[in-house]
């Protein structure tokens, strides 16, 4: 199967009218991305009908992005706890196609293998970037330079080529060669500081990775914008969108705020600036939390009556928007001497129904046994052949005259071999049996391979 | 010099923050972004601060001037019958539209889809909002606090004998904008190559759901092992050499781990660690009291060095490694500065100010981008967008005696 195969239905199975095209139908990109931010990005693009070949390498495998090893030992997956790991916490005979992180970004891709660091290697991929309309990685600058993906040079195989580069820190600049993850980049942006618990050793607060996602949807953007420039001038072009220079606008108004006032924040934990109440609150039961603001007088009102304390909103200590803010930790405590008996579910539904913004702390079982979230059509089952059926979420945004669905698992390892070497590069029954024994084309790292 | 958007005009209907920021991006590649604005009070962002020395005042909102660069303000009252109709005249030479109103809010002012695309079928309707335009909780309400609770990964964040916590300021808001953003470019390629106009509902919910703060990730994760993701402390995921530790001007944080180790105990003198029974293989490093044992090995080491040392060698020894910065730490970074990140753009309310600046750097051959435009003054250019869809002259100043401008 090829990622242009079109059977043209809504996540419910349901035939769908309109042109039936996918608006990046017939865009071929070859994806070098690793890790998240990047393979996030050309999920985007796959899932929107480009044909995505991720190239990798059955001799070297790219840590933490089939997984953090080839093989991880049982010791390794049991110690990790965050839910992210493996089919039953068993890697099984083909780990690097049975891990949730990668299984989550790469459907609707394709893969091929081979090895760079060859000449037969170089040729193959030079007769790949002439048959492509683009490229995307998000290395570190040295690691593409020694593969020889360089502009200059595939610009000249493929003067239509789009080429998106997402390393942390861009291409040029000091830290070209800095390694990171999302939050490690983060910390350097101020985003740990700035989000830690407030009156806590600030090293207590969590280690996220939005910028990932930031990234991610930058980098397709990016691409989108370069296929536009194609489409209007017949050139390529090559964009940078390092995942630094996404993430920090997303700090936006404390940069302007240093900017203009030279304010720093750190420590802001849960608060907001100005409204109150603006918390989570403990309910009743395990670790169910809902989260409560008011942006109004009228709106706290409402939640005074529904706490069965409506004097509250006539309290001189909590009368007025100012007042709440100066009180809120004494309003807090009053809050969530209330919440702390209360279903935190049903709690987040009566508030709403009388207008009250709460929102309950969805855990990932939470989210899967939502009403709207059902009703909406997030997830979406798919039976992969290593990792067995599970419901996969899908997308953010609807494309209401062209309905989404997930046309293909996750890809496994060197799955499009032979649609890749024979039917794009063109090379013939005997060339590709040749890139079989050179140890080129194959569906397990070697056994060597860590 | 093609911009990437040029000649794409867009009708922006959107407030606060997540659609101004995704009509921002638009606007950065090139395309002519009109932003409407309710006579009076414009953008309700321009009442949130932080103000320029903190006056408040509508010229003077740092979230509001950051947010709307490279745009052109009209002040319109879309709900009278006149309002109504100048919005359709713009539709019709408009690529796109893009509003983040409550779902009824649109159709119920007679600007549907249903009736925009019979004006204009090609046009890229992207409506922004907290649940998306169908469902249950359709009408409900929402902040960035509330909906990043219920999408983002909040349960997972934070310590284990605290309260969860939400993600700084407004980083919720800022990624569904970006998210409507991609989103409405893919409807503009389809518009453009296949003449099929597009009716997008972006559900604040949903896009945090996938995902802001590996939230997808995790939801798979638990169909396929049936784990949440518990909150740890942290760098705790992945244990060994893992979290934020103190140097002698401030924090540092870096990840190991079992597999990464080697280039740890390497950056920090002892390798010799790696022939030890209990730290020779990927297995023994896995033991849970691995790494409580290694930061007695890694703190003295990290309380002789600065922050900017031993960023220097996680970088040589390819070691996973950040300073824990404040935003002013990273306004005076070397990276940022040497790659000409930061833009100052000038505005007659505030002078020039340092501003973030583009996301991308695209590689023109033939010339550089356009520099930004500062945020427009409320209301700057309603008699020029008027002008252009023509009406002029006495008409204006009916429309403004009537409060429609």
């Amino acid at each position: 199967m090829t990622a242009t195969e079109n059977d043209r239905r809504d996540m419910t199975g349901t035939p769908v009218p309109g042109t039936g095209k996918l608006p990046l139908e017939g865009i071929r990109i070859l994806d070098f991305t690793v890790v998240f931010a990047g393979p996030y990005g050309t999920m985007h693009l796959a899932d929107w009908g480009a044909e995505v070949i991720r190239i990798e390498s059955i001799k070297h495998f790219a840590t933490s992005t089939r997984g953090q090893l080839a093989r991880p030992p049982i010791e390794m997956v049991r110690l990790r706890n965050t839910g992210m790991g493996y089919v039953d916490d068993d890697p099984g005979e083909r780990p690097w196609n049975r891990q949730a992180i990668f299984n989550t970004h790469a459907r609707n891709k394709l893969s091929v293998t081979m090895d760079l660091t060859s000449p037969e290697g170089q040729e193959a991929f030079e007769r790949l970037v002439a048959q492509a309309d683009g490229l995307m990685e998000n290395n570190v600058s040295i690691s593409m330079e020694r593969l020889g993906i360089t502009w200059e040079r595939l610009s000249a195989i493929n003067p239509r080529l789009i080429l998106v580069r997402m390393p942390a820190f861009g291409v040029e600049g000091p830290y070209k060669n800095y390694r990171t993850w999302g939050n490690h980049m983060e910390a350097l942006a101020g985003h740990p500081y700035l989000r830690s618990y407030p009156d806590e050793d600030p090293t207590r607060g969590p280690s996220g990775v939005p910028s990932d996602a930031a990234s991610g949807v930058g980098g397709a953007l990016a691409f989108v914008m370069g296929l536009r420039h194609r489409n209007k001038t017949g050139k390529g072009i090559f964009i940078e969108s390092p995942t630094a220079e996404n993430f920090v606008p997303f700090l936006g108004d404390f940069i302007m705020d240093y900017s203009m006032n030279k304010r720093v924040y750190t420590q802001l934990g849960n608060g907001h600036p100005f409204l109150a109440p603006h918390n989570v609150y403990r309910c009743a039961g395990e670790e169910r939390w809902l989260t409560i603001a008011c942006r109004s007088d009228a709106e706290f009102r409402t939640l005074c009556q529904i706490m069965g304390e409506a004097g509250l909103a006539d309290d001189p200590r909590f009368a007025d928007s100012l007042s709440r803010y100066q009180n809120r930790r004494e309003l807090d405590e009053i809050i969530a001497r209330w919440t702390i008996e209360q279903d935190a579910r049903e709690t987040m539904n009566r508030l709403q129904a009388a207008g009250v913004p709460a929102g309950m702390v969805m855990d990932e079982n939470d989210v899967h046994s939502d009403p709207h979230v059902a009703e909406r059509n997030f997830f979406q089952e798919v039976t992969h052949p290593e990792a067995g059926t599970h419901k996969n979420p899908t997308i953010g945004f609807k494309l209401q005259n062209t309905p989404y669905h997930i046309r293909r698992h996750a890809v496994l390892l060197g799955q499009d071999n032979e649609y890749v070497y024979k039917d794009i590069m063109g090379y013939s029954d005997e060339e590709y049996q040749k890139f079989i024994d050179l140890g080129h084309v194959g569906m397990d790292y070697d056994p060597d391979v860590a | 010099m093609f911009m990437p958007l040029e000649g794409v005009r867009v009708i922006d209907l959107t407030h606060y923050t997540a659609g101004p920021y995704a009509t921002r991006m638009l606007g950065d590649y090139g395309a002519d972004i009109i932003k409407i604005e309710r006579p009076g009070g414009g953008d309700p962002a321009r009442r949130i601060g932080p103000f320029y020395h903190d006056e408040p005042d509508l010229e003077k909102s740092g979230l509001f001037l950051f947010l709307n660069t490279n745009k052109r303000s009209v002040t319109l009252d879309f709900k009278t019958e006149k309002g109504k109709q100048i919005i359709k005249e713009l539709v019709k030479g408009a690529d796109i539209l893009i509003e983040n109103f409550p779902p009824d809010v649109m159709p119920n002012a007679g600007l549907g889809y249903e009736e925009l695309s019979q004006i204009n079928p090609q046009l890229v309707m992207t409506s922004i909002s907290n649940f998306g335009k169908t469902g249950p909780y359709k009408d409900w309400v929402g902040l960035d606090l509330t909906l990043f609770a219920m999408g983002g990964n909040m349960w997972g964040s934070g310590d284990p004998e605290l309260e969860p916590l939400k993600t700084a300021g407004r980083m919720a808001s800022f990624h569904v904008g970006y998210a409507s953003a991609l989103a409405t470019a893919l409807g503009l390629i389809n518009a453009e190559l296949r003449g099929q106009g597009e009716n997008i509902d972006v559900s604040y919910f949903e896009a945090t759901l996938q995902s802001i703060d590996a939230r997808m990730q995790r939801l798979l994760g638990f169909q396929y092992n049936n784990k949440v993701a518990m909150r740890v402390s942290p760098g705790a995921s992945l244990g060994l050499g893992s979290g934020v530790y103190p140097c002698l001007d401030g924090m540092f944080m870096t990840t190991a781990g079992a597999a990464m180790f080697p280039n740890m105990a390497r950056m920090v003198g002892r390798e010799d660690i790696l022939s030890e029974p209990g730290w020779d293989t990927v297995a023994a490093r896995s033991r849970p009291e691995a790494a409580e044992e290694w930061e007695a090995t890694l703190i003295p080491w990290m309380l002789e060095r600065t922050m900017k040392e031993v960023q220097e060698a996680c970088i040589e020894h390819r070691v996973l490694g950040g300073p824990f910065n404040t935003v002013e730490n990273l306004m005076n970074d070397e990276d940022f500065d040497a790659r000409g990140f930061w833009q100052t753009i000038d505005h007659p309310a505030t002078g020039p100010l340092t501003y973030p600046g583009f996301n991308s750097r695209i590689h023109f051959e033939d010339g550089e981008r356009p520099v930004r435009r500062r945020a427009p003054l409320l209301g700057e250019h309603t008699v020029e967008i008027l002008k252009e869809i023509g009406i002029e002259g006495e008409e204006i100043s009916l429309l403004r005696s009537e409060g429609v401008i």
